[in-house]
């Protein structure tokens, strides 16, 4: 169970940063980023997670509840939605600027910046 | 001296300041007229360095606790967030704010504000880099992180309108969020292993024990993820990008402020948690940082001469010079340490001069390129003299603050018994201020044969950095800023999809430059002679660095377990030290001559062939920085796993 | 760099990555296996210190309280980022959608899908107001309710058409409520230093746990984020449509 739960994580950073690598439109670009993004938001909240545990909310809770998960980890990756979010809207800000001004969405034809 | 206790407002206070009024500026900024708009910002940043100077002095003795929410430890564990405020990082966080004022003062009236979200980001940028610089919890240290990442993000692609930025932005934002993604990798690693988000309590747990796979990867992670923003080889590729089309006053803030911080939060992360290792520092470690650092040295220095576009130059030079502070950082010493910082802060005042400077060409002669503005810079000559005089203090001129630290680092590396570093930091930094006298030369005084472009060099001109600014109804008739080219041969030609179009009308060019722009690069330039004649900088920043490289002093004063008096162990310099001394001045000295001296080889008609062969034996390496993000996020993954096996066998 | 030797770089780089990653990550204790004594303490901890039922919200607005601060400043920057870099430009105009034919303009919505939007937006923002303001009993709190609020806003728009939802987005209103939400998480932080304790203190009456009203400046931090975040994201969403809509290209 660990090997699947913690491998996804690997295949999900790799597998999105291969999209990034291999893409040739910027909006796909960033969603592939985000699938990076989302790997590490898991791998928090499997750190946190306890096995037969329940939401770290004490409220509605069954006659004899088990531990609660870890609700730092929680904490944490809400954070790093947040973080994501804005740095995706960012990155679509600036795509929707470079379709304008440079008249492409395919990042291996900018070449507004080289040596 | 005990100036502001722990328990002070000044602490909280650093960061809140420029937080509150980045938001009332972003809020509301269209109520009020631009001149107060600019006054506003820059009197916020003036009284944040002012507080983040107080805490830089009062945390000299030992470094100020501060426990946010009223949570301090009980029992032995951290429960909140605190910040360890210490001259080291107080001293960082000034620079920043002494940054980012020189960078709003420069910006006075010459800079349309687009209702002012430029100063809400830089104020941000600001903040985030005081919380940084001053937090002693590794989950708020990635924060800061994003939070200067974004801010830097949307200020690098400020001038929408071009292309160049906003290819530049989104490099940088490509590769810096898969940074903080590392980062934030690292921390759950971490926290899994020691189950604290702390850096004193992970240090303490960490301790003395042999490190596994895992801390390895953690290390490799995070240590990734801030090489990634401090630009070391090879996750550089994308700086000259952003460095080069971001705004000047951006340029400032970036080149002084971002990269440092990237290189401070990986000593930092070493030094509070991963020191403590069995096994930890040692040689091994040592090679791997100084391997790193002399790559980016050499790789910064060798580009820096091939460029022609004067902030692309530069991009190169502050990468240069960040190899030199992870040579000195990557001693492994206090002293080591200790010369690194005393280099940051004199060659950022430097850099930024250098930048602002460029800036006041550009805007006055409308071009960054050097083969453009050949014999242009007549009737600028305070600039020039700038410009100069930036480039000697770059190459450690005495008795500017950047030559104090050159001689920390030399001896460091001489006790370190690595004498020949002295010779890498110099051939490189001679290089680098060679590059930018050679552009001097050309552009001042005319030097140099007038040469077509080669063939695959990028003639990219800069995109001009008069931000454009509407009011959101009417239509504005008023001519715009200088227009741009992008790449290619013809000059003025516009992007926009209506192409045909002719040269975009320049505004008409000011007789004068604004004192407001001719002048913190001077006082910047005055502040580092300042601090070089200042006595007992060096003892300072010895004290400094011994305090910041002391993991179980540092974990006693956080957790409270004892009430330590004790004074950080390390090298403490005797009175007399090797700056002041003949033999100091006179290295110092025959740098600046070969800086010199590369540049008249540079300008020479005579030595073409010469040029020429060098220019044929480094095509590879201007090859490779194509600007494409897929090239440069694969390099990064390279490099990531590099760093994991550098860091097995560095840390077994 | 050719695409080719790029991908031949990438497929090594990541091989050799996934291997390290494949080495980290073995070190991790079995998958749910344990919990950390940080987590197990602020577990217990929390409903009775703070009188709340939401640990989580208890963690991000009271004991790591700061580094929300800081992830609110976070959307703040992006949000500026955005609107400086998609602001309107000189050669560019702004033109609302218009139907190419001559001789006939675009037709109005249908009442069938005004009416549902406007069900709609309401729901929504019921929805988030309750979202925000129940953090510190629910899962929920000030981030997840400003977004509920925000796409609430952006319904109207999709029930109706640009001209319309414009009047609901009034920019300087938008922008404001967005700066007075990020500050009016650094003023709230400022009581804790006024009574005397650290910056960001709970120092409002705590109250009884499960109350609507409870857990002090827990509750009032959500109010202030959902403002923040409500606004920021309605801004978001209006230059992004001004964009596809109404920015054209200025023809000479």
């Amino acid at each position: 169970m660990s090997a699947l739960a913690y491998g996804v994580v690997g295949w999900l950073f790799l597998i999105g940063i291969y999209g990034v690598v291999s893409s040739r439109n910027l909006i796909h670009l960033v969603v592939c980023l985000s699938v990076a993004q989302s790997a590490t938001d898991i791998l928090l909240l499997e750190i946190g997670y306890r096995a037969g545990g329940h939401a770290p909310v004490f409220v509605g809770l069954p006659a004899h509840p088990g531990p609660a998960v870890d609700a730092v980890m929680q904490a944490l990756a809400l954070t790093d939605v947040v973080i994501g979010a804005a740095v995706t809207a960012l990155l679509l800000a600036l795509v929707v600027q470079v379709h304008k001004r440079a008249g492409t969405l395919d990042p291996d034809r900018l070449r507004a910046t080289r040596d | 001296m005990p100036l502001v206790a722990s328990s002070s407002a000044v602490i909280p206070a650093s960061v809140v300041v420029p937080l509150v009024g980045a938001a009332l500026m972003a809020g509301f900024s269209g109520l009020l007229p631009r001149w107060v708009r600019d006054l506003i910002a820059i009197a916020v940043a003036l009284a944040t360095v002012t507080l983040t100077l107080i805490l830089t002095a009062g945390s000299a003795g030992r470094p100020m606790i501060y426990w946010f929410s009223g949570w301090r430890p009980a029992g032995g564990m951290v429960i909140g967030i605190d910040y360890a405020v210490g001259p080291l990082g107080g001293g960082m966080a000034s620079l920043a704010g002494l940054l980012v004022t020189a960078a709003l003062v420069y910006c006075w009236r010459y800079f349309d504000s687009a209702r002012g979200r430029y100063h809400a980001l830089v104020l941000i940028f600001l903040a985030g880099s005081v919380d940084f610089c001053l937090t002693g919890d590794l989950f708020n240290l990635f924060v800061a992180f994003e939070l200067v990442a974004v801010t830097a993000f949307g200020l690098t692609g400020y001038n929408a309108g071009h292309p160049a930025p906003l290819q530049g932005a989104i490099n940088f934002a490509v590769t810096n969020s898969l940074g903080g993604m590392t980062v934030l990798m690292g921390v759950g690693l971490l926290y899994a292993r020691t189950g604290s988000l702390n850096l004193a309590q992970i240090g303490q747990v960490l301790a003395g024990r042999h490190p596994d796979g895992l801390v390895v990867v953690a290390f490799a992670l995070l240590a990734g993820g801030f090489l990634i923003k401090a630009a070391v080889v090879p996750f550089h590729f994308w700086l000259p990008d952003a460095y080069g089309s971001a705004p000047i006053p951006v340029c400032v803030l970036f080149a002084g402020v971002l990269s440092e911080l990237g290189l401070f939060g990986l000593i930092r992360v070493w030094d509070t948690a991963f020191s403590g290792l069995a096994g930890g520092p040692g040689p091994r470690m040592r090679a791997v940082l100084l391997g790193l650092g002399i790559a980016t040295a050499v790789v910064g220095a060798v580009m820096a001469l091939a460029q022609t576009q004067l902030k692309r130059m530069l991009a190169f030079v502050t990468m240069s010079h960040l190899g030199i502070y992870l040579i000195g950082a990557g001693l492994l010493t206090s002293l080591g340490l200790a010369g690194a910082s005393v280099l940051v802060i004199g060659d950022a005042l430097a850099k930024s001069a250098l930048f602002l400077g460029v800036g006041v060409v550009q805007h006055q002669r409308a071009s960054v390129s050097e083969p453009k503005l050949r014999r242009r810079g007549r009737g600028l000559a305070v600039t020039g003299v700038t410009i100069v005089l930036g480039a000697l203090v770059l190459a450690d001129l005495p008795p500017f603050a950047s030559s104090v630290g050159h001689a920390l680092l030399v001896e460091a590396a001489d006790q370190a018994g690595l004498p020949w570093l002295e010779i890498v930091i110099a051939l490189t930094v001679a290089l680098s201020s060679g590059a930018v006298l050679r552009a001097a030369g050309r552009i001042w005084l005319g030097w140099g044969a007038v040469e077509s472009p080669s063939p695959d060099v990028g003639t990219a001109d800069d995109s001009g950095d008069e931000a454009e600014d509407r009011p959101d109804t009417t239509e504005n008739a008023a001519p715009d800023a200088a227009g741009a080219a992008d790449g290619g041969p013809a000059d003025g030609r516009t992007l926009a999809a209506d192409g045909g179009r002719e040269v975009r009308e320049r505004s008409p060019q000011p007789a004068r430059v604004p004192l407001t722009m001719m002048l913190p690069p001077l006082a910047l330039l005055a502040i580092g002679l300042g601090l070089g004649l200042t006595p007992g900088l060096e003892a300072s920043a010895a004290a400094a660095a011994a305090s910041f490289s002391d993991r179980a002093v540092y974990a006693a004063q956080v957790l409270g377990t004892h009430g330590s008096t004790a004074s950080a162990s390390g090298a403490v310099i005797a009175a007399g030290s090797r700056a002041a001394t003949l033999g100091g001045v006179l290295t110092d000295l025959s740098q600046v001559a070969v800086a010199l001296g590369v540049a008249a080889v540079a300008l020479d008609r005579r030595a073409i062939r010469l040029r020429r062969a060098l220019a044929a034996s480094t095509r590879w390496l201007r090859r490779l920085h194509s600007g494409l993000v897929g090239d440069q996020v694969s390099w990064l993954v390279a490099g990531l796993a590099l760093l994991a096996a550098l860091g097995g066998v560095a840390l077994r | 760099m050719s695409r080719r030797a790029r991908l031949v770089l990438f497929a090594v780089a990541a091989a050799a990555l996934a291997a390290a990653l494949g080495v980290g990550l073995a070190g991790l204790p079995s998958f749910g296996a344990q919990l950390s004594a940080y987590a197990r303490m602020l577990n217990e901890l929390a409903p009775r210190q703070r009188h709340v039922t939401d640990v989580v919200s208890a963690v991000s607005f009271d004991y790591r309280g700061i580094d929300t601060l800081f992830e609110e400043f976070i959307l703040l920057s992006a949000v500026a980022g955005i609107s400086a870099l998609l602001r309107p430009l000189s050669d560019e105009t702004r033109r609302l959608p218009e139907d190419k034919a001559p001789d006939r303009t675009i037709p109005p919505p249908s009442p069938a899908v005004w009416l549902l939007a406007v069900f709609l937006s309401s729901l929504l923002l019921l929805t988030g107001v309750e979202t925000v303001t129940h953090g510190q009993l629910t899962p929920g709190g000030g981030f997840q309710g400003g977004v509920i609020l925000a796409s609430g806003l952006y319904v109207v728009y999709l029930g109706t058409n640009y001209a319309t939802a414009e009047r609901f987005e009034p920019n300087a209103l938008l922008e404001a409520s967005d700066g007075l939400g990020a500050s009016g998480y650094a003023f709230i932080g400022l009581l804790g230093l006024l009574a005397g304790a650290s910056f960001l203190s709970n120092v409002v009456n705590l109250g009884v746990t499960g109350d609507a009203v409870s857990s002090g400046t827990i509750q009032l931090l959500n109010v202030v984020v959902g403002i923040e975040v409500a606004g920021g994201f309605a801004i978001l969403v209006s230059e992004f449509l001004d964009q596809t809509a109404v920015v054209r290209t200025r023809q000479r």
